[in-house]
């Protein structure tokens, strides 16, 4: 094997686990907060990548739908928490469950609705479109962006998390949100912030999914498959975790197709396999 | 005899109206001008809707034509839509209900090879005969032969084999398969590996992405890897738009020779420039070059205010070959029309097609196109860089076998 198909498979593995992390940490941070497991996440990034779209269709600008589009669908996921999930944390997982599931039946009937069944392709900006000279071998650009973009989203995070007043205040929501609230936190208002950061993570990912894959219906379920994968690796509600298990997924999904294509999912499956017997709660969940 | 309000309405509006014939003429035409009704059960909705829409616009315009030669045996042809949503099941449910329901004796524009089967399968039962405009698989004139069904259009087993013939007298040597995961990409990309083997080329690899792959960054490397010439690709309509723009990212539209089994204009307008270059088979482009053929492609221009796509063409002329035949038996009764449809010549765009008596398989031209910049179409145009007569590339008798 050469070297420039070596390191081409490496930065597409790194590229498919950008993608992966900006899904999956939110699903994350919900369970991690809300003890929610959100079968609608996936929609979210779908409907981002809808969003962007439009956006970009009418504005000409790839990099306004960028910004509009994860606030658009942030604010629609903190709406739909206020008014559906809220009512219901005190009630047995299977009622969120089906909740979150409809919801996300209800999601993709709209997208089908607004934007019609076929699937629509995004355009990069202008100077993300082309390749560059790597090793010898031309690499997309658009894939090295996402990259950066993942990497620079885990990093501002991660800052938010542990250096700001509101990140210490999620943590303790999710460490203990009783003793939270008894100390004064309004954990309502922080489920419904996270809720609507996780969403509009999930939207950012969709929309710069869009220029690589193109914004279909369906890119919902297909990403929270993986998503969960992820989080299940990685541990629920562990920060750490998800990026351990979209650098984990991203590989074994890249190098898996790439020498074993047939059986390239039963991989990524068999990883999570290994890791709930050896370690159920995930690489960096905590034990419960 | 007593005219219902309905009778009269669709007599006027499908069969009176344009005429600029008399309103009495309308009247004394109504009672024998029971109209032909052709059913169409295709995609409407869902991913495959694009090739519904090219079955519709082949009806429509086909319709506008017949109406302007004064109908069909001197009665309107209507045409009755259903939506398949590209499921097999929902397919022949659709289609009784036109058979029972609206009254048809006449299906076409079903689109996908596992719909076709299953709707043709049943029209023994139903007396119903089936032209087929889109399918591919090689089992309808074979294995799945009935006599009900015939197929005017280019089969899979065809246009592998067009690509072959076309490849073995290229210098290329070394070829990669890739084709989507189901019948008619493991078909196709198994056929072409036979015929290109049997030709002293080499298969360096093969390999099969699901339907709906959206990332082929891993097989653009593996053909890399395998340093292939030419890669043979057999991928449903958006997996191939999205596979030629990545390929196009990656550098091997310029390293490997792509070549397709069959080349789409929806393909070219979908990727654009990242496409320039690309060969491969086509079942009919818009461009063949004969006076009847730039007649139509005009019309239909001028219609839509697009270019035709393949089965636009495609299924045009299987209901120009269809109402042909119905012509000449001089009623619509199926049985008399497959008489005359068995054996019969029809004067196709790019000349002569036989339909074969023994398996119902036209006999007909196959053409290899390269997707070339054109200033005359606003997107890349199929340019015809070999055209291959039907007794080369039309397989045996009731086989998917060549001589």
């Amino acid at each position: 094997m050469s070297p420039t198909i070596v390191v081409e498979q490496l930065l597409n593995a790194a590229a498919l686990s950008a993608l992966l992390f900006l899904v999956s940490v939110g699903l994350s941070l919900v369970f991690g907060i809300l003890r929610v497991v959100n079968f609608a996440h996936g929609m979210f990034y779908m409907l981002g990548a809808y969003v962007g779209y439009a956006v970009a269709v009418r504005s000409g600008s790839f990099w306004l739908g960028l910004v509009v589009a994860p606030p658009v669908v942030g604010l629609l996921g903190a709406a739909l928490e206020t008014f559906t999930l809220r009512f219901i944390y005190r009630r047995p997982p299977i009622y969120q469950v089906l909740l979150t599931f409809g919801l996300s039946l209800i999601l993709e009937e709209a997208v089908r609705i607004v934007w019609g069944a076929t699937a629509k392709s995004v355009d990069a900006p202008e100077w993300l479109q082309g390749s560059l000279l790597l090793v010898g071998a031309p690499y997309p650009r658009y894939r090295l962006f996402l990259i950066a973009l993942g990497g620079l989203v885990a990093a501002a995070l991660w800052l938010f998390l542990t250096r700001t007043r509101a990140g210490l205040l999620i943590r303790a929501v999710a460490q203990n949100a009783e003793m939270a609230g008894c100390l004064g936190t309004d954990v309502r208002r922080v489920r419904t912030a996270v809720f609507g950061l996780a969403c509009a993570l999930a939207g950012l990912g969709g929309v710069v999914a869009a220029p690589m894959l193109s914004a279909y219906l369906g890119m919902g379920i297909a990403v929270i498959v993986d998503a969960f994968v992820v989080v299940v690796i990685g541990g629920l509600g562990s920060f750490g975790g998800s990026i351990a298990g979209s650098v984990i997924v991203g590989a074994a999904q890249t190098w898996g197709n790439f020498f074993v294509s047939e059986i390239a999912m039963a991989i990524m499956y068999a990883v999570m396999a290994a890791i709930l017997v050896f370690r159920p709660w995930g690489l960096f969940g905590e034990e419960e | 005899m007593h005219l219902t309000r309905r009778d009269f309405t669709r007599t006027v509006l499908v069969g009176g109206a344009g005429l600029g014939l008399g309103f009495p003429a309308v009247l004394r035409r109504a009672h024998a001008a029971e109209p032909i009704k052709i059913g169409v059960p295709t995609v409407l909705s869902g991913g495959n809707v694009q090739y519904g829409n090219q079955a519709k616009r082949a009806c429509e315009l086909f319709a506008d034509d017949i109406r302007a030669r004064g109908g069909l045996l001197g009665r309107p042809v209507e045409f009755v839509f259903e939506d398949t949503a590209s499921d097999p099941a929902t397919a022949v449910r659709r289609a009784q209900k036109l058979v029972e329901k609206d009254g048809v004796k006449f299906l076409t524009g079903v689109v996908l090879s596992s719909e076709a089967l299953a709707v043709s399968a049943k029209c023994p039962e139903w007396k119903t005969l089936f032209m087929s405009s889109f399918t591919g698989t090689g089992a309808l004139t074979s294995t799945k032969f009935n006599r009900y069904s015939f197929r005017p259009n280019t089969s899979g087993p065809m246009g592998a084999r067009t690509v072959s013939l076309y490849l073995q007298e290229s210098p290329l040597k070394r070829f990669f398969g890739l084709g989507s995961d189901y019948a008619w990409g493991r078909d196709s990309v198994g056929s072409f590996q036979r015929q290109m083997t049997a030709g002293k080329k080499e298969i360096v690899g093969t390999d099969f992405p699901p339907v709906g792959t959206k990332d082929f960054a891993s097989y653009i490397a593996k053909i890399k890897q395998a340093k292939a010439e030419g890669c043979f690709l057999v991928l449903v309509g958006q997996d191939a738009s999205i596979f030629f723009k990545q390929a196009a990212q990656f550098g091997l539209t310029r390293e490997v020779k792509l070549v397709m089994e069959i080349v789409e204009l929806e393909n070219m307008k979908a990727v654009g420039d990242a496409m320039q270059g690309v060969i491969g088979g086509s079942r009919y482009p818009f461009t063949v070059d004969t006076p009847k053929n730039r007649d139509w492609v005009k019309r239909f221009h001028a219609k839509f205010n697009l270019w035709p796509d393949m089965f636009d063409g495609e299924t045009y002329q299987a209901l120009e070959w269809l109402t042909q035949a119905i012509a000449a038996a001089g009623t619509d009764d199926v049985e008399k029309v497959i008489a005359a449809l068995e054996d019969s010549t029809y004067e196709a765009p790019e000349g002569k097609r036989v339909m074969r008596k023994c398996d119902h398989q036209a006999v007909k031209a196959t053409w290899i196109v390269e997707a070339v910049r054109d200033a005359a179409y606003p997107h890349l145009a199929p340019k015809i860089l070999a055209t291959f007569p039907g007794e080369r590339v039309t397989p045996k008798c009731r086989t998917e076998e060549f001589a």
